[in-house]
């Protein structure tokens, strides 16, 4: 019982609250919201701190009101939900510094910063929860915010995106709400410890729990926007205000991608399902299930967000197409290590995993929020009216640079050792397809970004270029980002012990049914 | 078979509310979309509670002084579970609503097919 645990959550639940009461004064409204950004980060840090993934990686468990392990809700805290946390506590900062200048006075006003931050505890309630309920809950809080971020311009365009992706969160909560009625009803519990435990002990009929699991991760699949749930991934990005979409790709992905990990390498690898014969499933355990459709998935992201990005005609089409394709990145080396039982390669492959979400959600923030910049410049981010930026707006046109160059992968930077990483969980496990897919992977991503490079910021300046006006403070969030990108790929050492201690918080189970359920026994 | 039979009963309603609603999503009108997602939720809803089972007597035991005696309890946690998840339809379907209206003020049409032809 660590009573950290819980800080995130109420420091960005009491800036939430403090930010609606405060709406009519703006200027003490914008204090409140960045003092509550700043706070957050401070409590992650502090509770980071405790959990020591790089040295004694401890896990936390509380248990809420004191309700003992398997019948009350437990919130987890241990070295996968700190990687996550604490690259997402950073990347929310940065937004939301960036959006207290980009987003009009009058939206500030009407509610952009309450749900800003309700949008941020939904994230941190979905990576510390300890029970699959909760988890549903934390997702809608999440998307409720997000929901009403999407629509936050209430243009045309606008109305239309958000419609698509309120239906399909909708249908997708409902189908969450099934596969967790369904796994309650068969295993009778619905912590995740106890159920990991249960599964372990091998009580359950693997059927229904095979079944019900897959629906849930169809679910996750829709969060992360893997290939063929990815469709509303382009609409709602571009419909989005920069931060909110530097915040949708870089943070809310991860929730799905995180949930994945946590469910099915924690609780569902626990299962096993021998005696069904299933065409094309070897192996005992339930993850090697997953193994080949999360490959599928990765493939496929991959492929389309490459090809689509490079047929775009604007700055934000094209960065939301690459989003669904480097979520294809993520998953590729979860897929290998799904596959694989080799324990060296699972660790490899979720540190891989993991290295490369933080790279994703830094890099794809940063050009995000350039983008926004671009648009506050320029004031569009169609190729065609774009070119010169380099000589308009250097500094901007660099950061978007070293952003570029983070997801293609270039040796000092963060992405580099990612991409490393994915490629050397490919070599280890002797999948051939899985380096051809990275390689491609990679030709793509150079391809689109050399595309974006050449036509929107090299050459002659056009006549909206040679007009706009740059705002300092929109580009220095940028140009921090940036930064902080290649102090990331500098010190990548702590980044990949981090990300290691993560991936063994992952995969080891006995260690998280002890703290869960021995936790709540001493409480 | 008595404690077994509203489960049948309940599995064919369910069943009609889950095609109904995904009929509905499937139309081209937006308040239809709507009142189809929000039949989803609740037939999801119905499924959460039908999973406690029926079988046991009231679970609140306390009132009354539990006159089913030695009986096995309905299962009170689905009931709370799904308590949680109408109090968030609630709130989904009211946004959803909103968002139609909204579409409708945007565009002057709620069929989905016109809008798509603007875009």
């Amino acid at each position: 019982m660590n009573q950290m645990v819980i800080a995130p959550l109420l420091v960005a639940l009491v800036t939430a609250i403090a930010t609606l009461l405060t709406r009519r004064f703006n200027r003490v409204q914008v204090a409140l919201s960045l003092a509550g950004g700043l706070g957050y980060v401070a409590a992650v840090y502090a509770l980071v701190a405790d959990v020591d993934p790089l040295g004694a990686a401890n896990t936390f468990s509380y248990q809420l009101s004191g309700w003992v392990a398997p019948y009350g809700i437990t919130l987890v805290a241990d070295s996968l939900s700190a990687f996550m946390l604490s690259f997402s506590a950073l990347i929310s900062l940065g937004a939301l510094a960036y959006s207290t200048v980009y987003v009009d006075a009058f939206g500030q006003r009407v509610s952009y910063h309450p749900l800003y931050h309700f949008m941020m505890v939904g994230v941190t309630g979905s990576f510390l929860t300890g029970d699959i309920f909760n988890l549903f809950v934390w997702f809608e809080v999440m998307l409720m915010s997000s929901y009403v971020l999407v629509v936050f311009y209430s243009g045309p365009q606008h109305t239309r995106a958000a419609l698509q992706y309120v239906v399909l969160n909708l249908v997708g909560s409902a189908v969450m709400l099934l596969a967790i009625g369904g796994l309650y009803s068969t295993t009778g519990t619905l912590n995740m410890a106890d159920l990991a435990q249960l599964l372990q002990s091998g009580g359950t009929a693997p059927a229904p729990v095979l079944g019900l699991s897959a629906l849930l991760f169809a679910v996750f699949a829709l969060k992360a926007g893997l290939v063929p749930f990815q469709f509303w991934v382009p609409a709602a990005y571009r419909a989005a205000p920069a931060p909110v979409s530097a915040m949708l790709a870089g943070v809310v992905k991860k929730v799905g991608v995180y949930a994945i990990v946590r469910l099915y390498f924690t609780i569902f690898s626990a299962a096993t399902i021998g005696e069904l014969a299933l065409p094309g499933f070897s192996g005992d355990s339930l993850l090697a299930f997953y193994g080949p459709i999360l490959f599928a998935m990765a493939t496929a992201s991959i492929l389309v967000g490459g090809f689509g990005a490079v047929g775009r005609d604007d700055i934000d089409g094209l960065l939301a197409y690459s989003s669904i394709g480097q979520v294809g990145f993520i998953v590729l080396p979860l897929a290998i290590a799904a596959t694989s039982g080799d324990s060296t390669i699972q660790t490899l492959g979720v540190a891989a995993a993991l290295v490369y979400a933080l790279n994703h959600g830094f890099a794809k923030g940063l050009l995000f929020l350039a983008s926004g910049a671009v648009y506050d410049t320029v004031g569009t981010t169609e190729f065609p009216d774009l070119g010169g930026l380099s000589e308009k707006a250097p500094v901007l046109s660099g950061s978007f640079f070293v952003g570029a160059l983070a997801l293609i992968g270039i040796p000092p930077l963060s992405g580099f050792f990612g991409k490393l990483l994915v490629f050397d969980a490919a070599g280890r496990a002797g999948s051939n397809l899985a380096l051809a897919v990275a390689l491609v992977g990679a030709i793509l991503t150079i391809a689109y970004f050399s595309r974006a490079w050449n036509r929107g910021f090299w050459g002659e300046p056009s006549l909206l270029v040679q007009h706009g006006d740059s705002r300092v403070s929109l580009v220095a969030v940028v140009l921090l980002l940036a930064v902080a990108i290649v102090v990331l790929g500098i010190g990548f050492d702590v980044v990949y012990r981090a990300a290691e201690a993560g991936a063994n918080a992952a995969l080891d189970r006995q260690a998280y049914i002890d703290s869960v359920l021995q936790g709540g026994e001493h409480a | 078979m008595t404690a077994t039979q509203p489960q049948f009963v309940l599995a064919a309603v369910i069943a009609s509310l889950f095609a109904l609603g995904t009929f509905l999503v499937l139309r081209r009108d937006i308040v239809r979309v709507v009142w189809g997602v929000s039949i989803i939720s609740q037939a999801a809803n119905m499924y959460l509670v039908t999973m406690g089972g029926f079988a046991g007597s009231v679970p609140i035991l306390g009132h009354g002084g539990g006159h089913g005696g030695e009986a096995a309890v309905t299962d009170p946690l689905v009931q709370a579970l799904v308590l949680t998840a109408i109090v968030i339809g609630f709130g989904t379907t009211a946004f959803a609503l909103v968002l139609t209206y909204r579409v409708y003020e945007e565009h002057g049409t709620i069929d989905l097919f016109e809008l798509g032809d603007r875009a």
